[in-house]
């Protein structure tokens, strides 16, 4: 499992450095939608299913479908790829190379991926293992409990992402 | 901006701050600057045009980096100590990550390079909005995180940002600009006592915030922007003409007006930690300050620019901009320094 890890946060290290080295947008997002996936099987892996699913719905069902809806309103008619221009593919080469010799210098050190992908002092950070119910898993729950114990908090985060919508309609309505 | 959007958004920007200035939970903290944030990005952009929009992106970039520093940090932070809570003791990591973060939010000194483009690019009540109330909210997580910042970090920020201050403020002509570069300075003076008694740091910010607002309004009744505009002030408002002089003095700290006092009260906080050093290169710097406040008084009230016949006359003209509030903000930013003792009973 550990080598699956490992595996996965390089594909997910090298997602961030397709999109980081600017294309087009439509292929920005192209790379980030591939290392959200990543990233939601890397939370799959270590065992936060519910958690994954989360993610993988709100984020790239929700999120990404919007963004490549808008881009693709406003795309020109070549966009800019990472073989079209020197700078996009000298940062995109850059990138990888750094990170080959990142994945290098680790494989060689004595105690090789758990550098990387030790979690043991962290607890249970990556996903909650929670008690649960015994019908139910502690997970699951906890987005019962956000609706419960932390109603207020949802009451914010409903104002804000409402009022994020309305400062956009005020900005790109014109006069 | 439409007026019927207004209410939404000026309520959105007023309830983050005060999220953020009441919440003893890291996460609404940052809710609460999150949301302060997004709701003053159409307040920037409050006339729309290529200058303010440009404005409100890099006020979004570089607020939205500073988030996303901090969001680090309290992860980081609970991550480290297992609590939520802004109260509790931050270890060095996140607490040096908190103050960069809350730095760039205030614009000090190696990130302050957005604070007189952004006010530069936005109307004159904006401008004002941006460097008075926008303030607050990070001030006030400084204020609670105090215990746990690097003095080091913090007093070599402070005294770039005096520093970088005032050297940009000098040769400018906008006067939005100006307005800019003596925000970067006070927030170097506010932050510098910041970890000795934060008590004087919120002294301060409130006496520079009476005099910005001050300083705007006056210019706002005139929609004075550049030094140019500001020698026309003699005719478009007479009275105003000869009172730009004390506000501006005020500003720079000269002795008998207010702005004196915060800055003496910090001097003296430093020395009493045998700092003595720092004040001396502070209070040197803030001359340059000084330098540049006096151009603008030389513009509007120590000389005649040559104008045409025709300018001369504008007094006659009646002002149809509201004057309530500039009478008791000119006297509380010139004359408030007997009282001084008073705010000793008070400490």
């Amino acid at each position: 499992m550990t080598y699956i890890l490992f595996a996965l946060s390089v594909l997910l290290v090298m997602g961030f450095v397709g999109f980081s080295s600017k294309p087009s947008p439509i292929y920005g997002g192209l790379a980030l939608i591939v290392s959200g996936v990543i990233g939601c099987v890397i939370v799959l892996s270590c065992g936060g299913a519910y958690m994954g699913l989360m993610m993988f719905l709100v984020y790239l069902g929700g999120m990404m479908v919007v963004f490549g809806y808008t881009t693709a309103m406003a795309i020109e008619e070549y966009p800019e790829t990472w073989g079209s221009g020197f700078e996009v593919l000298g940062g995109l080469l850059v990138g990888l190379m750094m990170e080959v010799m990142l994945v290098l210098w680790v494989l060689s050190l004595d105690e090789a991926v758990e550098v990387v992908v030790s979690f043991s002092d962290t607890g249970d950070w990556v996903i909650f293992e929670g008690e649960g119910s015994g019908l139910i898993r502690g997970d699951s729950i906890g987005a019962g409990a956000l609706y419960d114990y932390g109603r207020w908090l949802v009451v914010v985060a409903g104002w804000t992402l409402f009022v994020g919508v309305y400062v956009v309609i005020e900005i790109v309505r014109g006069n | 901006m439409n007026p019927l959007a207004q209410p939404i958004i000026y309520t959105t920007m007023i309830t983050g701050t005060l999220i953020t200035t009441l919440s003893s939970h890291w996460f609404l903290a940052w809710t609460g600057l999150e949301m302060n944030m997004l709701a003053f990005i159409p307040i920037l952009m409050k006339k729309t045009s290529l200058r303010s929009t440009e404005a409100a992106t890099k006020y979004f970039l570089i607020q939205s980096t500073a988030s996303m520093v901090l969001m680090m940090a309290i992860i980081s932070n609970n991550l480290l100590s297992g609590c939520w809570t802004t109260t509790n003791y931050i270890s060095q990591p996140p607490s040096l990550m908190m103050t960069t973060a809350l730095a760039m939010k205030l614009g000090m000194a190696p990130f302050h390079f957005w604070v007189p483009e952004v006010t530069q690019g936005t109307p004159l009540t904006s401008g004002l909005l941006l460097l008075t109330w926008q303030k607050l909210a990070p001030i006030s997580i400084m204020y609670q995180i105090h215990p746990s910042i690097n003095t080091h970090i913090l007093l070599t920020l402070s005294t770039l940002s005096i520093a970088v201050g005032s050297w940009g403020g000098l040769n400018q002509t906008q006067l939005r600009k100006i307005l800019g570069y003596s925000s970067i300075t006070h927030m170097g003076w506010m932050m510098m006592t910041l970890v000795y008694n934060p008590a004087t740091t919120i002294f301060y910010l409130t006496t520079y915030i009476i005099l910005t607002t001050t300083m705007f309004l006056t210019l706002n009744l005139s929609s004075s922007t550049t030094t140019l505009m500001l020698s026309r002030t003699w005719n478009k408002s007479t009275h105003l003409a000869p009172l730009m002089a004390p506000i501006l003095m005020s500003l720079g700290g000269l002795p008998p007006l207010t702005g004196f006092l915060p800055k003496w009260i910090i001097i003296q906080e430093l020395t009493m930690n045998n700092n003595f050093l720092i004040p001396s290169i502070m209070t040197i710097m803030t001359l340059l300050n000084l330098y540049f406040y006096m151009r603008l008084i030389y513009t509007t009230s120590l000389t005649l620019f040559p104008t045409s016949n025709n300018t001369k006359m504008t007094w006659q003209l009646e002002n149809t901009k509201p004057t309530l509030l500039i009478p008791p903000l000119i006297i509380t930013s010139t004359l408030l320094l007997p009282i001084s003792p008073l705010l000793l009973t008070l400490h």
